[in-house]
């Protein structure tokens, strides 16, 4: 895991990303997004019903064992995380929604998560709790800079757009960061890594991504908010994941369950950049083809 | 009554407001430097100018600083480069704050303006300079590295360059260097000397200071007559000429432009968006120089498509204005972020350059909540001639003529037609050019006895609105009967699974001519026979395309109109034209006349 300095860095850096982040928005963004509820509904319930039986599923189908099921399990639990935003932004996808619901499921997840894993690992020892500390210290680094970028951007546009391109830039360190030292340090984890783990929290991100975007369309969300439920689904906050682990579980056990959102982490960082790369190329093509595409007759 | 009359009594101007009918009034001014100057004066403190980047950023310049800068380099040029007055300057650069500032300090100079694409191939820009004979340029360093090919080989002596960045916020414009140079790559090598706008200003303001000199002393000698702009057009013949525009000309049409739309405008409030390229005659005469009259703000976007890059502007600006061609309101309309919530400051949007489709109007009109008004002209014309009243705007017309304005319907023969009959459109007025430069047959060709031939095929309703069919060299001429491109175009374009089409005359041994439909498909599925059996639904046959042929795109000018002219000349490609090939974004401003404002 990271150092506290590393981390102190990374929670300052994720300020400065979010504030980036606020600064491309306006409040205009947010009614666009509240004009399907749905989506933000939508969201919250494959977030929080369909995620976790999705890695309960692939823990029964790749034969895990007890504690790496309560991992993954609870990685399907979790709300959607910070990376979630900036994925959303760097995919052109509907970056006002993807805030509105990461908040909704964080705020869920205080209530949620406890009774999701009651149903689904029965019998575990220990109390499963989210501290409300820990939700309300997210809001704030999530909240709070995005209200300042916006409030920065209505105030003074220069200034806005400096800080959404510094945000976007931290935004590609951060994420070539955690690429690029996540495997030399954890190497010995990925060693002794059986291949069934392996595949299960890759494809815990990935059913993630198919299963939100196909829902989200099934309910008839245009194809770009889609793509943002879609992301918002598949990413989940590993750290928060790996917070809880520590906090409930000791000893050999806390290792084991503990593989699971660590894991689940370096690999969603990876798969969503793919799957950014992809979406933002789908957006520019949609956006050409708007460019180019008739009027619709008039009512 | 004669058929003549029935155009000369002016039928349409009943549908004038007491100001339109009140006639032109006298020009305040004997150049277009001077209304630049009072109209600085009058509105000193407020923005002029502001250029608006796709990702947010941008740099302003009030009324004063656009004023003393344009002053400073019109310093600059009459006194460190020495050139006379009525040398040509052009000035080569999308839409940014150097426009205005080279534009006016080149007219306050008494010099004459040469706009030039920006897109323009090095072969293009070749011809445009020795034709126009420019001596100075102004260009930005995106389009520099064009240069070093030509440069010998045309009469320009002085370079000075400036960049889309040029006066935003030190930071700011530091930074967008970086993103313009190393992420769009879009700031190529060069290797032309030239002076930066910055040093060029900067000499400027010294030898003002040093010599005591008054910028109005330059422009006080300049007449109506004065020519002002050379504005490049195709022309039927192909051949790029350079229109030449007096002081009087583009002075009359700002005020033609102002009785059909000041009444609409508060003077120092309003807040007008430039999507489209100043260098164009519909953006250069009445978004920089009407609403700079009225002092208002002129938000400029470099590059507005795809339409995105506007959103920024349009958002963080409380635009009032809007002028554009179809396509620009068509992509406006297919936006989220536009068509749900529509800036509520918008009092009206202004049409041109082509036929604004019935649809389009319309959900305009529902969906912003606001007028829009299509107009008509040529860069001829500087450009306006007809424009729709804005409270009484007609769907599929190009409105009535702007006051001083005589407007004619004629025949081959030059007569004039029945009201209601077809015919070619030909115009006369104050706003109508000299002629064009150094070109004295073909200005005799278009311009006889005061009368402007526009090329284009119009009728004129019982209301005394006009409307037009087509350009008329366009015309099909199947087995003599005239089949004008427009209505089978129309008609193609009720397919839904059609996104475009154009549609050309060949040669044909039994008909002379038989019509030909390029079209370019939304979606797979539809084959020529199918699209010849629907026009049968709806046309006489002779007006049904003999051939069709699906294409992936077509060309197009910058302001999005369809090159048919391009198609024609594909088909005889054999015996290629006298211009290097260009991409069909490059072919610009080479096509016919261009139909504007």
């Amino acid at each position: 895991m990271l150092t506290p300095i590393e981390e102190a860095l990374l929670a300052i850096m994720m300020v400065v990303i979010m504030l980036g982040m606020g600064s491309s928005l306006t409040f205009k963004d947010f009614r666009i997004a509240l004009r399907h509820p749905q989506a933000v509904l939508v969201g919250f319930a494959s977030q929080y019903l369909f995620m976790p039986l999705i890695a309960f599923s692939l823990a029964l189908a790749f034969n895990l064992t007890g504690p790496q099921t309560i991992g993954l399990v609870l990685m399907g639990c979790m709300p959607g995380g910070t990376t979630s935003n900036i994925f959303a932004y760097f995919s052109k996808s509907l970056l006002s929604l993807s805030i509105m619901m990461t908040v909704c499921s964080t705020i869920g997840a205080v209530f949620l998560v406890p009774i999701l894993m009651e149903v689904y690992t029965a019998g575990v020892e220990g109390h499963l709790r989210i501290p409300p500390a820990e939700i309300i210290g997210l809001l704030f680094v999530l909240l709070i800079p995005t209200f300042f970028g916006m409030w920065l951007r209505k105030r003074n546009p220069n200034k806005g757009a400096l800080s959404e391109l510094t945000g976007s830039l931290v935004g590609v360190v951060v994420i070539i960061f955690l690429v690029v030292t996540w495997i030399p340090r954890n190497y010995q984890l990925l060693l002794d890594t059986a291949p069934g783990v392996f595949a299960s929290v890759i494809l815990l991100g990935l059913i993630g991504f198919a299963f939100g975007y196909g829902f989200a369309r099934l309910l008839r969300l245009d194809p770009r908010k889609a793509r943002t439920v879609s992301l918002e689904t598949g990413i989940q906050n590993g750290p928060l994941g790996a917070l809880i682990v520590i906090m409930v579980f000791s000893g050999s056990t806390q290792q084991e369950v503990l593989v699971m959102p660590v894991l689940y982490s370096l690999f969603i960082v990876m798969t969503s950049t793919v799957a950014t790369l992809y979406y933002r190329r789908w957006t520019r093509l949609e956006e050409l083809a708007r460019d180019q595409a008739k009027v619709e007759p008039a009512g | 009554m004669s058929k003549t009359a029935s155009y000369d009594t002016a039928p349409w101007a009943r549908h004038y407001t007491a100001t339109m009918a009140a006639g032109l009034p006298a020009l305040n001014h004997a150049s277009v430097a001077g209304m630049l100057t009072e109209a600085a004066s009058q509105y000193r403190h407020q923005t002029a100018f502001t250029t608006c980047m796709p990702n947010g950023m941008y740099g302003s310049l009030s009324f004063a600083q656009t004023e003393d800068m344009s002053n400073a380099f019109a310093v600059y040029l009459r006194e460190s480069l020495s050139v006379k007055p009525g040398t040509r300057v052009a000035v080569q650069m999308p839409n940014c704050l150097s426009y205005p500032v080279a534009a006016f300090a080149v007219l306050k100079a008494g010099c004459i303006l040469v706009n030039v694409n920006p897109l323009y191939t090095p072969a293009e820009m070749e011809h445009q300079f020795n034709d126009s004979g420019a001596e100075v340029l102004v260009i930005m360093d995106m389009f520099a590295d064009k240069l070093d090919a030509i440069m010998d080989r045309t009469p320009i002596k002085h370079v000075v360059m400036t960049s889309v960045s040029q006066w935003f916020p030190p930071v700011v414009r530091r930074v967008l260097n970086l993103v313009l140079k190393y992420w769009n790559k879009a700031i190529p090598v060069h290797h032309v000397s030239c002076t930066p706008m910055d040093q060029a200003l900067e000499t400027g303001r010294r030898l003002r200071d040093n010599r005591g000199i008054r910028v109005r002393d330059y422009w006080e000698p300049l007449t109506r007559d004065t020519i002002a702009l050379l504005q490049y057009t195709g022309g039927t013949t192909g051949v790029s000429k350079g229109a030449a525009l007096t002081h009087g000309n583009l002075l009359a049409n700002i005020q033609q432009i102002d009785t059909m739309a000041g009444a609409h405008m508060a003077d120092g409030q309003e807040c007008v968006l430039t999507a489209l390229p100043l260098y164009h005659i519909f953006a250069f005469t009445v978004n920089l120089l009407a609403f700079y009259q009225h002092g208002a703000h002129n938000v400029m976007v470099p590059s507005p498509r795809p339409i995105q890059n506007c959103q920024r502007a349009i958002e963080n600006f409380p635009i009032s204005w809007i002028s554009g061609v179809n396509t620009l309101y068509n992509a406006l309309l297919n936006e989220e972020w536009f068509n749900l919530y529509p800036p509520g400051t918008l009092k009206a949007a202004l049409a041109g350059g082509t036929a604004l489709h019935r649809a389009v109007a319309k959900r305009w009109q529902q969906t912003a909540g606001c007028p829009i008004a299509e107009g008509y002209g040529l860069t001829e014309t500087s450009p306006t001639l007809c424009f729709n009243p804005l409270d009484n705007a007609r769907p599929d017309s190009i409105g009535i003529p702007v006051p001083g304005t005589q407007i004619r319907i004629v025949d081959e023969q030059g007569d004039c037609v029945a009201p209601g009959e077809r015919g070619e459109i030909i115009a006369r007025g104050p706003q109508v050019m000299a002629g064009y430069w150094q070109r004295p047959e073909e200005t005799a060709k278009s311009l006889k006895e005061g009368w402007f031939y526009t090329g284009d095929v119009a009728y004129m309703d019982p209301e005394g609105y006009f409307h037009i069919v087509d350009r008329k060299k366009d015309m099909v001429l199947v087995s003599g009967f005239n089949v004008y491109p427009n209505e089978v175009e129309d008609c193609i374009a009720l397919l839904d699974q059609v996104q475009e089409s154009a549609v050309i005359g060949v040669p044909d041994d039994k008909t002379g001519e038989a019509v030909r439909a390029y079209v370019v498909l939304r979606e797979e599925g539809l084959s020529g026979m199918d699209i010849r059996q629907h026009c049968k639904r709806y046309l006489a046959a002779y007006k049904v395309p003999q051939s069709v042929e699906f294409r992936p795109d077509l060309p197009k000018t910058p302001v999005g109109k369809v090159l048919r002219k391009e198609l024609r000349a594909q088909l005889t490609q054999e015996k290629p034209v006298a211009m290097s090939p260009g991409s069909n974004k490059d072919r610009a401003n080479k096509d016919n006349k261009e139909k504007v404002a």
